[in-house]
């Protein structure tokens, strides 16, 4: 019963404690929560007495901080928030460093002891962390008592004595209220009625109605009047601008600072240049993936073939080896070799005349040859690209496809990583773009390369998941994705609170946040599309795509742009009204059936008249007609979808229709736009937000980047990127750090990765997280040694694929031994390469391939997908076949019948949340239900054989061998050989014997369904 | 494990030999693989093997399944279970003044307050006021555990229906049925442990987003099944073929990765490979006969309401007659019968929402469903089911009480996320019971608000799950169904 009439404060409070005692009985629960309940009913007793006296100020004088309250904290917090150590930021040996507040923003709020922090926390026993040191029930009641002194804001009485010194309410406390409620209308874009509320200045200076503020008299401030009327914010604005009225807290908070006379403060947020970082220490930093990386030479392992150590990162792994009495696996045989590599570098494989000829080839360095072939490849790009877009969160949303198309160039181009870097987080500050004329194709590049910013999944294009809280969700999904995929480090968590693990103080994180800012700003955001309506003027009417024209483009050539653009999308759409007309016809007839159909359901009498009436305009309808017009017209309305349903045959006409008119839209020629971020100069200031909470804003920050990651002071030199820029030059900063020759997590990172795309698991096995929690380096000097050699290689991927797969370590058989089994089970350290299967792009682009199905068109907008009714989504075909996967729609959400090619979902095609660090690999029923029988498989499967007798003409034996060239990229085994013989012959038979034709045909092209099937098509040595 | 005879006698069993060998694979981890509670080491890349076996819950469980109804679109909690007498007497009366604008779709179309077009009486022994548009369920009221004081974070369908499903207002994050699955396992070899019951006549709003795995493995999605057609998607081949020519595929697809496996020992992941291969080929038999309605009685198709199709002007009515709900209801108990873990039954849509004509709307949802649901819950009673099978009925949030677009009979209501009701049934649940309440007019929650993450945690207590015991590391992140908040369980609606 007491339950029920608990409030927030104590549900937290029973929460809390209920966990902490699970987790202290681990897993017995069943007798563990027995025994639990009467504590806690025990406990709630307690505290409901605790509570109806903890509200009314005792008689008594209060407390005071010096004598009666300091040696209380002595005692049991000061251990901790000392001026020293101050752990969370919170110092509480003086009185006025306690008015200070914690990382997160004051723990008092004056006269409520429930609500403020420093007693809420000791209240409900989560301070101090140790329970033995815990206040007595009279210390408590100091405290309490003293927190419940402290007067209310707006009271009339007098300040309290130690509070004059110090003001409580700044300026750093009220903009971030006028942020929330007003600057939208009064602010940087607009200034409804004169009206700017982002500074004391300003709000000083007021508008048409006279000054904001007369600090020190709330009560004679227009703003305090508005907002108490309610007259501010207007409620139409709320709706359109999704904005909150002020609440009872904020206006209080507001009201205090005019009071006050509006104090300002000033200064920087930075403890750590003072010389000492409370949140972070140097002890945090000695963490080793917070530490760059160290150069170590390759050591001189006692191999018995001193040859095959040529490669240093074979050096390093055969040491490892050694100590466990293990040696490098011995090298693969050719076939197996060039079927591996040609799946890692291209996502395909080797057609059966490159194999023949690599077999043939005398050259010592042909493997070699051959690694610079597929390096050179445009294919090499598209597999790499996909890898890349995997950790950005890709989906095909407006205008995205050119930011695909900028990855696969720039890997194929070779561009050197940090340069790739460069452009995606900071393309719009790299050069001054507004003053050229037209954009070059390579400052084009650096805009569209920003779209890796601009990959989550937006809401905020609806008004009603527009708010402050959507867009900081946005804005906290692209730290993630950068976090996460740039630096192996979780910052998510620090949104809300200190990281539980690494040393990233929630600071940081608001830090971070703020070198987004001039571009990601939550007060002042670029909606995802325009809007025009008139009567909304709040809506910016600018949006987050930029033309590739600038303001200053030759005329001439826009025009002629757009007038071919005009002419290409006139052909499409005449196409697409002409299809649509053919149907209409073809409905017809069906409509007139229909409607004969519903009139026999009605009263004979009525029909004649209803027939006139339908046949009649509306408008020219008599009255008698609009009386069975509202009726019966409803029923016999004709919808699509009844046609359909009584007519298969225009079933068929108006689905084939609507995939062909798909197909067109998919080929309208899109408006040149670039889906970009882009600096806008004035970004809003940034403030720690207190559990994450909009509308509970903390301390101020200043940008910077994380602080564990720094010798101790920011290292960011934030200065606009050219004279007169209209940029602030924070993500360029950034960005310059990142890349930087002693940045102890970008190298190892990436070098990780590609690592990890070559072997199947990375060094650090947690390719996303380096931090504590992380997995710890199987091979640490191998990783410093390949990041270092990155960098000194000119940050070049390719250069490190090459390293990598010429060395003996690649090179081995996948063949597990005994020796394997015993002494290196998991493969920690690589003694042979492990068995891989086909990722689900690699397997759905080979089997287009390799029956002659696929169309290697690059680039250029994504192919839509249609789904059947029945849930079968596939690409829609070109002329030319179907397009590899990365160029296939990408869904941004499976809304609504629209959805991923099943195959690639069935095979553990990602879903971005926000983006994929790394997959994860399932064997589930659909799979086989899917290649056994899916419809397109099995027409590739009819495809593959054509292909196969039109190589290997009509002798079974040649047959099977040109089918396992191709399907395999070998030749059969004998016992291969026999076994697929026999089965031909009696495939061959069972189809005789059902009376059927083709008999060959089909046998073949069922041999090659099943090759299909095969374990030895779908894993990779 | 008794009635599973002896190791030797259940091999000697097993038929010809690479089947067998795979079968034995994977029987033999599920007889004897330690079936350990999910304990949060699960990392994908610590080359953990997924898979869905049996697992034991975190303390003894009350029910074993659940079958969700799943009632998008914002059902009306003042016309079906929240009796508002005071909204009679205040009918006309303007209320936008005490509400935030931001609140509705558009202050134009936002009227005054308005009544319910339905009379609310109290039913069964319990004396629960229902609607009396719910004539059926007024049957069943006395198995029933009302919650009229839920609360959600957002009032648009997709983010609503995310947070319902999976915690979270955005897509990517595991559902309930994932969760469930993930820590529980099946019960079943045959079948799916998740299956999603997809309306024939149309997906729901976020479509398959509502049951992906998000992080989780694929393993644990949900997956649909059609009531009409082949149950499964590519369950078989769309082109008939003679049965020795498909027996020959499969006899040379045996020895080709018999082959292929020889050459590679040490390889597990060749081994699952070829056993999913056995199950997909069981799967055709199981989930045809968990489907085939022609099994069930005339007297059970009636009760569900099998057969009876509403008629609307003339034609089928958009949002259909009981039909076809009845058909996916009994679906659900013949695979919760089978082993099923968790049953997801979604309509049309959003065939709640109604923002106009709330009044025929209503009616029409509740031809629909009514009977069905009620029928199930008899079934499942008869049968000795109900008290192992969970039952959860809800939608993404509730309805305003003014009116929206006009008065009278084509009115309708607007979002609100800030109160409406759900119930839940069956196992573990205190039977005929109603909890928290809402304002006088229905428009905020007034005693013991319940969030999604409390309701969530006591659907996972219901099930013998503790929800901060139940969790998945991510990336260095504890991922849980119920996130970061601190969730209550509603004990008061325990039996």
């Amino acid at each position: 019963m007491l339950e029920m009439e608990t409030g927030p404060v104590r549900k937290g409070c029973i929460g809390s404690r209920e966990r902490r005692a699970l987790s202290a009985s681990a897993l017995r629960p069943a007798a563990g929560l027995a025994v639990l309940l009467p504590i806690l009913a025990g406990m709630t007793l307690f505290q409901a007495a605790a509570a109806a006296t903890s509200e009314p100020v005792s008689p008594a004088p209060p407390p005071r901080f010096q004598t009666d309250l300091l040696p209380i904290l002595r005692t049991h917090c000061l251990r901790c928030h000392n001026s020293e150590a101050r752990l969370a930021g919170l110092d509480l040996s003086t009185e006025a460093a306690l008015f200070q507040g914690s990382a997160s923003g004051s723990v008092l709020v004056a006269g409520r002891p429930r609500e403020s922090p420093l007693y809420r926390m000791v209240h409900q026993g989560l301070m101090p962390p140790d329970q033995q040191t815990a206040p007595s029930p009279s210390e408590m009641d100091i405290l309490r008592d003293w927190v419940a002194s402290l007067p209310v804001p707006g009271s009339r009485e007098q300040p309290h004595a130690s509070q004059a010194q110090l003001p409580t309410v700044s300026q750093r406390d009220v903009i971030p209220l006028m942020l929330l409620h007003c600057t939208a209308c009064h602010g940087q874009r607009m200034q409804e009625a004169g009206l700017d509320l982002r500074s004391k200045a300003s709000m000083l200076k007021g508008g048409k109605s006279g000054p904001a503020i007369v600090p020190g008299k709330p009560d004679e401030s227009l703003v305090v009047q508005r907002i108490r009327a309610r007259e501010m914010p207007p409620s139409e604005r709320e709706v359109e601008a999704s904005l909150r009225p002020m609440s009872a807290r904020g206006l209080e908070q507001l009201v205090r600072w005019i009071s006050l006379g509006a104090p300002e403060v000033s200064g920087n947020d930075r403890d750590e240049e003072n010389g000492s970082d409370p949140l972070v220490s140097e002890e945090d930093r000695r963490f080793w993936s917070f530490q760059p990386p160290r150069a170590t030479p390759p050591p001189l392992p006692d191999s018995s073939d001193p040859s095959r150590l040529d490669n240093p990162v074979d050096a390093f792994i055969s040491a490892k080896l050694e100590e466990k009495g293990l040696g490098l696996a011995p090298e693969a045989d050719r076939l197996t070799l060039i079927r591996r590599a040609s799946f890692d570098l291209t996502g395909l494989p080797p057609e059966p005349e490159e194999v023949r000829r690599f077999l043939a080839d005398p050259d010592p360095a042909a493997y070699e040859a051959l690694i610079e072939r597929l390096l050179g490849s445009p294919r090499y790009g598209e597999r790499w690209g996909r890898h890349w877009l995997d950790l950005v969160g890709y989906s095909d949303r407006t205008h995205a496809w050119r930011y695909r198309d900028y990855v696969i160039r720039s890997l194929n181009a070779g561009k050197p990583y940090d340069r790739f870097l460069l452009e995606q987080l900071a393309g719009d500050e790299l050069a001054d773009l507004s003053s050229q004329a037209v954009l070059t194709r390579e400052a084009m590049d650096n805009l569209v390369a920003t779209g890796f910013l601009r990959m989550v999944n937006d809401v905020t294009g609806n008004r009603l998941t527009n708010f402050v809280s959507h867009r900081i969700q946005v804005i906290s999904e692209q730290i993630q994705i950068f976090s996460s995929s740039l630096m192996g480090l979780t910052m998510g968590c620090a949104r809300c609170h200190n990281h539980k693990f690494d040393p990233i103080p929630q600071r940081d994180y608001y830090r971070l946040a703020a070198l987004f800012k001039g571009a990601f700003d939550e007060h002042d955001w670029l909606p995802p599309a325009i809007t025009d309506d008139p009567n909304r003027p709040m809506l910016a009417k600018e949006t987050r795509v930029l033309p590739f024209f600038t303001p200053m483009a030759n005329p001439f050539r826009l025009h002629e742009e757009s007038a071919r653009r005009q002419s290409h999308n006139g052909r499409i759409n005449g196409a697409i009204e002409s299809l649509q007309a053919a149907l209409k016809l073809k409905a017809k007839p069906v409509e007139e059936r229909f409607i004969n159909l519903r009139l026999a359901e009605l009263p004979e009498e009525l029909r004649p008249d209803l027939r006139e009436m339908l046949d009649t305009p509306p408008e020219d309808r008599t009255p008698a007609q609009k009386e069975l017009a509202g009726k019966y017209e409803q029923g016999l309305k004709i919808r699509f979808s009844d046609l359909e349903d009584i007519d298969p045959d225009y079933r068929r006409a108006s689905e084939e229709t609507a995939g062909k008119v798909k197909l067109l839209r998919a080929r309208l020629r899109p408006e040149p736009l670039i889906r970009a971020l882009w600096d806008r100069g004035s970004p809003s200031p940034t403030y720690i937000l207190r559990r994450g909470d909009p509308m509970s804003p903390g301390r101020w920050v200043e940008p910077g980047v994380p602080a564990v990651l720094t010798p101790g002071h920011s290292p960011l030199a934030i200065t606009p990127p050219w004279e007169g820029a209209q940029k602030t030059g924070r993500r360029l900063a950034l960005a310059r750090w990142l890349v930087g020759p002693d940045h102890p997590l970008t190298a190892r990172v990436m070098v990780n990765r590609i690592w990890k795309h070559h072997f199947g698991r990375g060094i650090v096995s947690t390719l996303g997280n380096f931090g504590r929690t992380g997995a710890r380096p199987t091979h640490p000097e191998l990783l410093d040694w390949l990041a270092l050699e990155f960098i000194r290689q000119d940050w070049s991927p390719k250069a490190m694929h090459r390293l990598i797969m010429t060395s003996a370590t690649y090179r081995q058989s996948s063949k597990v031994t005994r020796l394997h089994e015993r002494l290196d089970p998991e493969n920690l350290r690589l003694s042979r390469m492990p068995l891989r299967r086909m990722d689900a792009e690699v397997l759905r682009d080979t089997l287009f391939l390799i029956s002659d199905r696929l169309d290697q068109t690059p680039g250029g907008l994504p192919d839509p997908v249609l789904q059947r009714k029945d849930g079968l989504a596939t690409a829609v075909p070109t002329p030319g076949g179907w397009r590899r996967s990365i160029y296939i729609a990408q869904q941004t959400s499976h809304r609504m019948g629209s959805s991923n090619p099943t195959i690639l979902d069935t095979f553990d095609f990602p879903e971005m949340t926000p983006n994929c660090l790394e997959r994860v690999e399932s064997t589930v029923v659909p799979q086989a239900l899917h290649l056994l029988n899916d419809p397109t498989v099995r027409r590739l499967a009819d495809s593959l054989a054509g292909r196969v007798r039109r190589e290997a003409g009509s002798d079974p034996v040649r047959q099977i061998e040109q089918a396992y060239w191709i399907v395999l990229n070998r030749p059969p085994t004998a016992e291969e050989q026999s076994v697929s013989r026999q089965a031909l012959e009696r495939l061959g038979k069972s189809v005789e014997n059902a009376g059927r034709s083709e008999v060959a045909e089909q046998a073949l092209a069922k041999f090659c369904h099943t090759l299909l099937n095969s374990a030895g098509f779908l894993y990779i040595d | 494990m008794g009635q599973l005879l002896s190791r030797r006698g259940f091999f000697s069993n097993m038929t010809d030999g690479i089947a067998g060998a795979a079968l034995a694979w994977l029987f033999n981890r599920e007889l004897f693989a330690d079936a350990s509670p999910p304990d949060g080491r699960d990392r994908p890349s610590a080359g953990r093997v997924f898979d869905l076996k049996p697992r034991r819950p975190h303390f003894e469980p009350k029910a074993k399944a659940v079958i969700h109804f799943f009632m998008n679109g914002g059902p009306s909690q003042m016309d079906l279970f929240d009796p508002k007498p005071l909204l009679d007497r205040h009918h006309g009366q303007p209320y936008l003044d005490k509400m935030a604008a931001a609140d509705v779709q558009d202050l134009e179309d936002a009227g005054a307050l308005m009544r319910s077009p339905f009379k609310f009486a109290r039913r069964g022994q319990s004396g629960i006021w229902l609607s009396e548009v719910l004539p059926h369920l007024a049957g069943q009221v006395d198995e029933l555990a009302f919650i009229r004081s839920m609360v959600t974070t957002t009032p648009d369908h997709g983010g609503a229906c995310f947070m319902a499903n999976s915690g979270q207002m955005f897509p990517g994050h595991p559902g309930l049925g994932s969760w469930v699955t993930y820590g529980l396992g099946s019960e079943s070899r045959n079948l799916p442990a998740y299956v999603v019951l997809q309306d024939p006549m149309g997906v729901p709003v976020n479509g398959s987003q509502g049951w992906q795995a998000g992080y989780l493995p694929p393993l644990y999605q949900g997956t649909p099944v059609r009531s009409v057609g082949s149950p499964l998607l590519n369950l078989r081949s769309e082109v008939e073929e003679p049965r020795p020519f498909v027996k020959a595929s499969q006899d040379l697809l045996r020895r080709l990765d018999h082959i292929h496996k020889r050459g590679r020992p040490g390889q597990p992941r060749l081994d699952a490979r070829i056993a999913s291969y056995e199950l997909a080929a069981r799967m055709q038999l199981a989930a045809t006969d968990a489907l085939d309605l022609s099994q069930e009685s005339r007297k059970t198709l009636d009760r569900y309401g099998v057969g009876v199709k509403s008629r609307y002007r003339g034609r089928t009515h958009p949002i259909g007659g009981p039909d076809s709900y009845a058909r996916r209801c009994i679906m659900a108990r013949r695979l919760v019968e089978r082993g099923v873990r968790f049953v997801q039954i979604y309509i049309n849509n959003q065939i709640w929402d109604m923002h106009t004509h709330i009044e025929n709307d209503i009616k029409a949802a509740c031809k629909k469903t009514d009977q069905p649901v009620a029928a199930l819950i008899h079934d499942l009673k008869q049968r000795g089911l109900l008290d192992s099978t969970l039952l959860i009925w809800n939608g993404e949030f509730g309805r305003l009480p003014i009116a929206q677009h006009a008065d009278g009979k084509d009115a309708g209501r607007d979002h609100n996320p800030y109160a409406f009701t759900v119930w839940m049934a069956g196992g573990g649940v205190k039977p005929g019971t109603v909890y928290g309440s809402t304002d006088d007019f229905g428009y905020r929650v007034a005693e013991n608000p319940v969030s999604v993450a409390d309701w969530h945690a006591t659907i996972l207590h219901l099930l013998g799950l503790h929800h901060e015991e139940l969790f998945f590391e991510r990336n260095g992140l504890t991922e849980k169904l119920t996130s970061t908040h601190e969730p209550r369980i509603v004990r008061e609606i325990l039996a």
